[in-house]
């Protein structure tokens, strides 16, 4: 079988080079084999037109290696009004098994559960586990385990509870099934039927070009999908939580000072809560509520994702020293941005570690310096490969704060190597000169950004005011055109 | 009396006592050289020392005082580990990116602060210097009392950072906390640097020919 269709490539690629200039030949169907002993169902990379190539062997054999699929199907849900919510609820059930959930809509999950088998395993048990989930919940399903999502799918829909974990078993056990389970649409399904094909054996006998014809590119594709030769990622459910909850005091609050221990109890939950689902925040805020008028909203953000208490409570403490009450507090209300997945490298996980010899983290410091100074005020800078002087630098707001950036390793984008020193303080905008120089470097001819209408012809050099007054070392240069001559920056 | 013996060694061991006659001695602490040999020379240790207070009084900007302490961040960005940030706050003119890149600074690792007034600058720089995350701290000031220089001092020993405040000469007979402080002036070619304080060491004005 490999033989053969390897084969047939070579076949392809010669006839492709002979006659370069000529537009691809549209593929005769494959007649159907007249003995249908043979399987003749294979991906045959060119054969179908517009189907899509199908991945090579070696990287679908990597994505499906990995991967165990269950899927449940929920009969029930398929007339209940809220089948989506339902799903999500039932999602959290499942979460208990696996962390990659997804839902099929209207009424199946999916689970991938090899990741699973080393904790929970073996497949029987497992498998028994979370089909009694759902009996715990009284709730009709069905249930089956294959090595691809819409296998497994096709088994449970069929109510079939196999447990496949060998893909070279899969496509004889998927013989048997009917062809409904696919739940493709009644016109394909009776197309299917006029041919006399009622079962999935039969219809993988089917040559894959006319196929294609018949059916449409999808159905070949889902074909690709259940057999495991073309991988199929689906989309994680994600439970969608905020930390949310409110308190209220027996007495009202009329000073800052007193809601910094109020709020303390409400960041320790919000912390926990974090934690329990590995997760962080960015953003945070804290709305004070009064007897009359509007509540007082405070948003905090974060340098980086945390979940940090002290962190937190960092941040809310410099913005409630600064906050003026307009009027006494009588509850207060925290609520989490939305939670983002802590990433290993963010090192947070040993944040809590070294906060607790009293050490900051360079988050922590720059979230309390922009906490109390403002957005603005902190900053970093890059250098920019770019002639012009002013244009050769920015300021940057977003910090590479969380990687760790060992001694050695440069990051940085480093200009031009200037034959000519630069100077530590570049002024805002060039200052007209009229006093003597000593010119003592140079020049260093700069000449550019002629196409965006701010264009230079400066000549620089290192000079020193002869006056008395200022002994400084300075950055001039002349204007080529003007022959005016301005300082732009000094040699600290 | 050998229990005395010991206490007085366990006192002497001590980083915050420093021993007047032994300054030649190497520190406990490490230091980052200046670049000049002359001005290392001048200086306990051999170099600009970490975990302290440098005050530099000067009338003038660009008359080099930044250089002196260039080839000492560096350095200290040249650690084994996590590359550590320097914090400049409240610089007269906008550092320029190309040079400092031109001199090895990591630039990632920099960050600059504009407070609005002194008091937010000397709590930035207090925040920076006791963070245990910065190696040297750099401010600009027009003035200050010696209460908030004593916290710096303070923050900066705890922190391990190196503090460096720039501030007029005027402030050159008031008392300073600082472990280090000189005087930077205009000279006829190169700047004068004259020693005011130096803990551990011998004031006085520093020949800065040569390299």
């Amino acid at each position: 079988m490999a033989r053969h269709a390897k084969s047939r490539t070579a076949d392809l690629f010669a006839a492709g080079n002979t006659s370069p200039a000529l537009p691809a030949p549209a593929p005769a169907p494959v007649p159907a084999p007249a003995s249908a002993s043979k399987p003749a169902y294979r991906p045959r990379p060119s054969e179908a037109p517009g189907g899509g190539v199908p991945p090579t062997p070696q990287t679908a054999a990597r994505a499906r290696s990995r991967q165990l699929w269950y899927a449940v199907v929920f009969p029930e849900l398929i007339e209940a009004d809220a089948s989506a919510a339902k799903l999500q609820k039932l999602c959290m059930h499942a979460h208990a098994f696996t962390s990659l959930v997804s839902i099929e809509p209207p009424n199946a999950l999916l689970l991938e559960i090899k990741g699973s088998l080393k904790l929970l395993g073996p497949l029987e048990t497992l498998h028994a586990n979370i089909d009694a989930c759902w009996r715990q919940l009284a709730l009709e399903a069905s249930s089956a385990t294959a090595p691809s999502t819409l296998a497994a799918l096709w088994f449970a829909r069929a109510g079939q509870p196999v447990r496949i974990e060998d893909l070279g078993m899969l496509a004889g056990r998927m013989a048997k099934l009917p062809i409904a389970c696919t739940a493709w649409d009644a016109d394909r399904l009776q197309t299917l039927r006029a041919l006399g094909v009622t079962r999935m054996g039969d219809l993988l006998r089917l040559p894959r070009a006319g196929l294609t014809r018949r059916l449409g590119v999808g159905a070949v594709k889902d074909l690709d999908i259940a057999l495991a030769r073309q991988a199929a990622p689906r989309r994680a459910f994600v439970p969608r939580e905020r930390f949310r909850e409110r308190c209220d005091f027996e007495s009202e609050i009329e000073t800052t000072a007193y809601l910094e221990k109020a709020v303390e109890p409400l960041v320790e939950r919000c912390a926990r809560f974090l934690r329990e689902r590995q997760a962080g925040v960015q953003t945070l805020r804290l709305k004070l509520r009064h007897r009359a008028g509007p509540a007082t909203c405070v948003r905090l953000g974060l340098a980086s994702i945390t979940s940090e208490r002290r962190r937190l409570m960092d941040v809310l403490i410099q913005k409630l020293e600064r906050l003026e009450l307009s009027a006494p507090v009588r509850g207060m209300e925290l609520a989490s941005g939305a939670l983002q997945p802590l990433s290993a490298a963010s090192l947070d996980a040993f944040a809590g570690l070294a906060g607790a010899g009293g050490r900051d983290t360079a988050p922590q410091l720059v979230e309390r310096l922009r906490a109390r100074l403002g957005e603005e005020a902190v900053y970093g800078v890059v250098s920019i490969p770019e002639h012009r002087p002013e244009a050769a630098w920015q300021r940057v707001r977003e910090l590479r704060l969380a990687s760790v950036l060992r001694a050695g390793e440069k990051t940085a984008v480093r200009g031009a190597d200037h034959a000519m020193p630069r100077p530590v303080w570049l002024l805002d905008a060039p200052v007209p000169l009229d006093s003597e120089l000593i010119l003592e470097q140079g020049p260093e001819r700069i000449e550019s950004g002629w196409w965006d209408g701010r264009g230079v012809a400066r000549d620089y050099y290192v000079a020193r005011q002869i006056r008395a007054a200022h002994g400084a070392k300075l950055w001039v240069f002349q204007e080529r055109r003007s022959k005016l001559w301005y300082l732009h920056g000094m040699f600290a | 009396m050998p229990r005395d013996v010991s206490s007085l060694a366990n006192i002497l061991a001590d980083a915050r006592v420093w021993k007047l006659k032994d300054a030649s001695a190497a520190p406990t602490r490490p230091v980052w050289s200046t670049g000049k040999s002359s001005l290392d020379a001048r200086l306990p240790g051999g170099g600009w020392p970490t975990a302290s207070l440098i005050e530099v009084l000067l009338d003038d900007t660009g008359l080099g005082e930044v250089q002196l302490f260039l080839p000492a961040l560096v350095e200290s960005q040249r650690r084994i580990g996590d590359v550590p940030w320097l914090v400049w706050i409240a610089p007269p003119h906008e550092p320029y990116a190309p040079a400092l890149a031109q001199q090895g600074i990591e630039l990632t690792r920099l960050l600059v602060v504009r407070p609005t007034t002194a008091n937010e600058a000397l709590w930035a720089a207090e925040q920076a210097l006791g963070s245990g995350v910065c190696a040297a701290v750099l401010l600009w000031l027009k003035g200050t009392d010696d209460r908030w220089l004593r916290r710096l001092k303070l923050a900066a020993e705890a922190g391990g950072a190196l503090g460096v405040l720039f501030r007029p000469e005027r402030h050159r007979f008031e008392s300073s906390p600082a472990s280090l402080r000189l005087v930077v002036s205009r000279g006829e070619h190169e700047m004068q640097l004259d020693l005011l304080k130096v803990q551990g060491g011998r004031p006085g004005p520093v020949d800065l020919g040569g390299p």
